[in-house]
């Protein structure tokens, strides 16, 4: 092997390919982003494979003068085509035919990794296997047989430990010497025994015929396994009918001799082999030390410190991600609404541009642009939290505790944090979702999020309780939070049994050992996610945001709010709430806004019923005057922050202090709305179709708007059916 | 006997998967071959799910799952 490796590896030699593709591929957790990392470094990006929210991290760079596409696959335990990154990984691997695979291994768990590897090497791609964690294996006191493991496996093994970068040099020169002597190098056939080989080479017989076969399109050994097991993806994809009515003669002589289930046989079959290639390369110590991880699990797991460790954690999670955030956020708001249209409006000025463009770059671009900034401090922070939970192996433990709850409504143990994460804002518990695999459990999840009542609603809550009901406000407040949990519960359970129906929740999940994540690691996971939101979403919030302007500003010249397009379509709507106690247009008006941030729904009252207290002239700054005040708040925000994560106390909201502008606010809202309509008003403000980014962000988790219609759909009518029962319900008993 | 019998502690040997599809392959996937020895190391605080060791390492599921499971006991521990 090495004399093979040590002849190919020669540069300038002629023939070989300038641009080669690797494909990694390996167990979840097995290390396989790390190592792409470590290989990769910046260069990778990030994005979806097509169609589905599955992660797809690829890389392309020079490495010995020639140009390298690294593709990491999302993490599986098998090929087979049942879930999404199954078949993701496998559609890759058959049909993009990269030149070799980088098969990451988890050393410390070799047999459940090598029934993976075993798959891997029927694709007849070759194969080098990065045998990682071996700091972890060598600590544990395994020896394991390198030079055994490759010969057996017919492939290249190299030792790596992803977090420290060690063994990557090595891999990558042995993953290209590889793939340059791709004729040659192909791994073992590892015989599955004299019956299936028989079946095998039957269907094969009858299989290489096929086009796809003969133009090298499938590798013809893989398609055979797949006929006989009846992979159903396999079957329907390649069109054979023909060819599994002859699968079904050579199937049928499998099944007399080893029962029905030929796809649990072959599962079985792979699993004895891994089971022996263990045993042959595997020394393990005589005792096994009881590890860490046990030790942690016996009191994060415990049966009655469990929950509230669990609590505990999860408050803090919370608390720390907007005690850091708050304070830059607003340091940010500060910068949109201060200076930046300042300068914008004196740039305009100087190259005199008319009075609309003004006010459209100052109160439609950049209060849109603002709107999105606004929200980076807490989705970085939050996103930072979830990978230091997921990378040290917490995650699936709070998932573990927390199932049975969850599963009541339908819901996977993993639900809870981004459902958690929604009190804080709804925006970064979409993209939390990421962490459920499935599906089901992820929509599921986010149709419930905008049910959870978060730091945006309050300044409306706020503003109605000081008028209303400043004796209890602490109950009005607590009620409408449990309000929403309550629905959350109800409509859960609903879903289960109407849109959901029939698909089954599974619950198979690997406890993967504690682990310190790095700090690159961190860094890096934390950027991915909190750089989708940049991209993808920061486009549409802008457009939303422009359109939203013009509705508030034409017809050209529109004086009086209520004219404007956005007032006139408050007019037109304003019935509706008739039933639920609010039926003017000045609430329509406001709700409709409502829905580029439910906050501004304050905001647009304070336009519509008490125009003309607004905006104070603010004393003109100098541009350096500016920028050292940005540069001192940005520098006080830090200070701030820290503040709040020592402060144990002080409940962390998102701009939920109440200024002066709201008081005349308050007056007048005292004569238009009776504490009954308000509260049937704050009900329907915690209910209504959440704000637009976080459409945007279902839209982009999803690839498609169908769930952020049905959250549209179903959030308007439950919030007019709940007010109306608290409207209609509230007189009916007299109040 | 399924695994979803086990009480915490017990150890026991995979005869069979009554279930099929999905869900068995699935199971099968991570490990859950017959023959091969399965330990119950925990159960969630409100009672289910539960954690099991197998092929060295750990795996949680819910009883639901478990009970399709079909198990010998060998011996407690
Ligand atoms: N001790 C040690 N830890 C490692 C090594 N490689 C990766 N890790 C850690 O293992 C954990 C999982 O690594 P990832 O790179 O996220 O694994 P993955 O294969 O990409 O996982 P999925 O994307 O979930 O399939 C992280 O906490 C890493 O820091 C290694 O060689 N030694
Ligand atoms: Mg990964």
């Amino acid at each position: 092997m090495s004399a093979l490796i040590a002849s190919t590896v020669h540069r300038g030699k002629s023939g070989r390919r300038t641009h080669l593709t690797i494909a990694v591929a390996g167990n979840p957790n097995a290390g396989k982003s790390t190592l792409t990392n470590a290989i990769a470094g910046s260069r990778l990006s990030v994005g979806n494979w097509p169609g589905v929210t599955v992660e797809k991290k690829s890389a392309t760079f020079d490495f010995q003068g020639r140009k390298i596409t690294l593709v990491d696959l999302p993490g599986t335990y098998s090929l087979s085509p049942y879930t999404q990154e199954e078949v993701v990984a496998r559609d890759y691997l058959v049909h993009e035919k990269p030149d070799v695979i980088i098969n990451v291994v988890d050393a410390t768990n070799l047999e459940r990794n090598l029934y993976f590897t075993l798959q891997l090497l029927e694709l007849n791609i070759p194969l080098v296997m990065a045998l990682n964690m071996h700091d972890e294996a060598a600590q544990k006191g395994f020896r394991i047989d390198i030079d055994k493991m490759a010969l057996m496996l017919g492939s290249a093994v190299i030792p790596t430990v992803a977090t420290k970068g060690e063994g990557i040099g090595r891999l990558m020169e042995t993953a290209v010497a590889f793939a340059d002597a791709s004729e040659t190098q192909r791994p073992a056939v590892v015989s599955y025994g004299e019956d299936i080989e028989k079946a095998v080479a039957a269907v094969a017989e009858q299989l290489k015929d096929h086009a796809d076969v003969v133009s090298g399109h499938l590798p013809l050994r893989w398609m055979a396994l797949k006929m006989i097991e009846g992979d159903a993806r396999a079957i329907e994809h390649y069109q054979t009918e023909a060819y599994a009515a002859l699968t079904e003669k050579a199937a049928h002589h499998l099944r007399s001799a080893h029962g029905e289930d030929l796809e649990a046989l072959l599962a079985d079959v792979r699993y004895g082999l891994a089971a022996g290639l263990t045993r042959e390369t595997l020394r393990k110590p005589e005792k096994r030390k009881r590890e860490l991880t046990e030790r942690i699990d016996a009191v994060v797991l415990n049966r009655y410190a469990g929950i509230p460790i669990f609590f505990v954690a999860m408050w803090l999670m919370f608390k720390l991600t907007f005690d850091i955030a708050g304070p830059f956020t607003d340091w940010l708001d500060g910068i949109v609404a201060g200076p930046l249209p300042r300068w914008a409006a004196v740039l305009l000025a100087a190259i005199s541009a008319p009075d609309w463009i003004v006010s459209l770059v100052t109160e439609g671009i950049i209060a849109g642009v603002g709107s999105v900034l606004v929200f980076l401090p807490p989705i970085f922070a939050m996103m930072f939290f979830i990978t230091l939970l997921e990378a040290s192996g917490y995650l699936a433990r709070a998932a573990f505790v927390m199932d049975r709850l969850m599963s009541a409504i339908g819901l996977h143990g993993k639900s809870f944090i981004p459902l958690l994460l929604g009190f804080g804002c709804n925006v970064p518990a979409i993209y939390a979702t990421r962490t459920l695999e499935n599906p089901r459990d992820k929509a599921l999840t986010a149709l419930l999020i905008p049910l959870m009542s978060c730091g945006a609603r309050l300044p409306v809550y706020v503003v109605f309780t000081a008028a209303f009901f400043s004796a209890y406000a602490v109950t009005v407040l607590w009620s409408l939070y449990l309000l929403g949990i309550v629905l959350a519960v109800l409509v859960g359970f609903l879903f289960k049994k109407t849109l959901f129906r029939g698909e089954a929740p599974v619950f198979i999940m690997e406890l993967p050992p504690y682990r310190i994540p790095t700090a690159k690691n961190l860094m890096i996971h934390t950027w991915e996610k909190g750089k989708h939101y940049l991209m993808k979403a920061g486009t549409w919030i802008l457009a939303i945001s422009v359109f939203v302007w013009f509705g508030l500003n034409l017809p050209w010249g529109v004086e009086a709010k209520k004219e404007s397009y956005l007032g006139k379509t408050g007019q037109i709507i304003a019935p509706v709430f008739a039933p639920l106690g609010f039926g003017t247009w000045e609430a329509a008006s406001s709700l409709l806004t409502g829905v580029v941030a439910k906050e501004i729904v304050v905001a647009t009252m304070g336009e519509v019923y008490a125009p003309g207290a607004e905006e104070k002239e603010e004393e003109a700054s100098s541009f350096s005057e500016d920028v050292r005040e940005i540069t001192v708040s940005f520098g006080g925000a830090f200070v701030d922050a820290a503040k709040n994560v020592f402060s144990t106390f002080g409940v962390a909201t998102m701009s939920a202090q109440e200024d002066e502008e709201t008081a005349g606010l308050k007056s007048v809202l005292a004569k238009t709305f009776t504490p009954l309509s308000a509260y049937a008003f704050m009900a329907f403000v915690l209910l209504y179709l959440p704000c637009f980014i976080v459409l945007v962000a279902m839209r982009h988790e999803f690839g498609s708007w169908k769930w952020a219609g049905v959250t549209i759909v179903y959030q308007t009518v439950l919030a007019w059916m709940v007010a109306f029962v608290i409207y209609q319900g509230g007189r009916l008993v007299g109040l | 006997m399924t695994l979803a019998d086990l009480k915490t502690g017990q150890s026991g040997k995979i005869l069979k998967i009554s279930v099929s599809g999905a869900l068995k392959r699935r199971l099968m996937d991570m490990g859950v071959v017959p023959g091969t020895d399965v330990r119950v190391e925990k159960v969630a605080p409100l009672g289910d799910p539960i954690e099991v060791r197998i092929k060295s390492y750990a795996l949680s599921l819910r009883r639901g799952e478990a009970r399709h499971i079909e198990v010998e006991g060998t011996h407690s521990s």
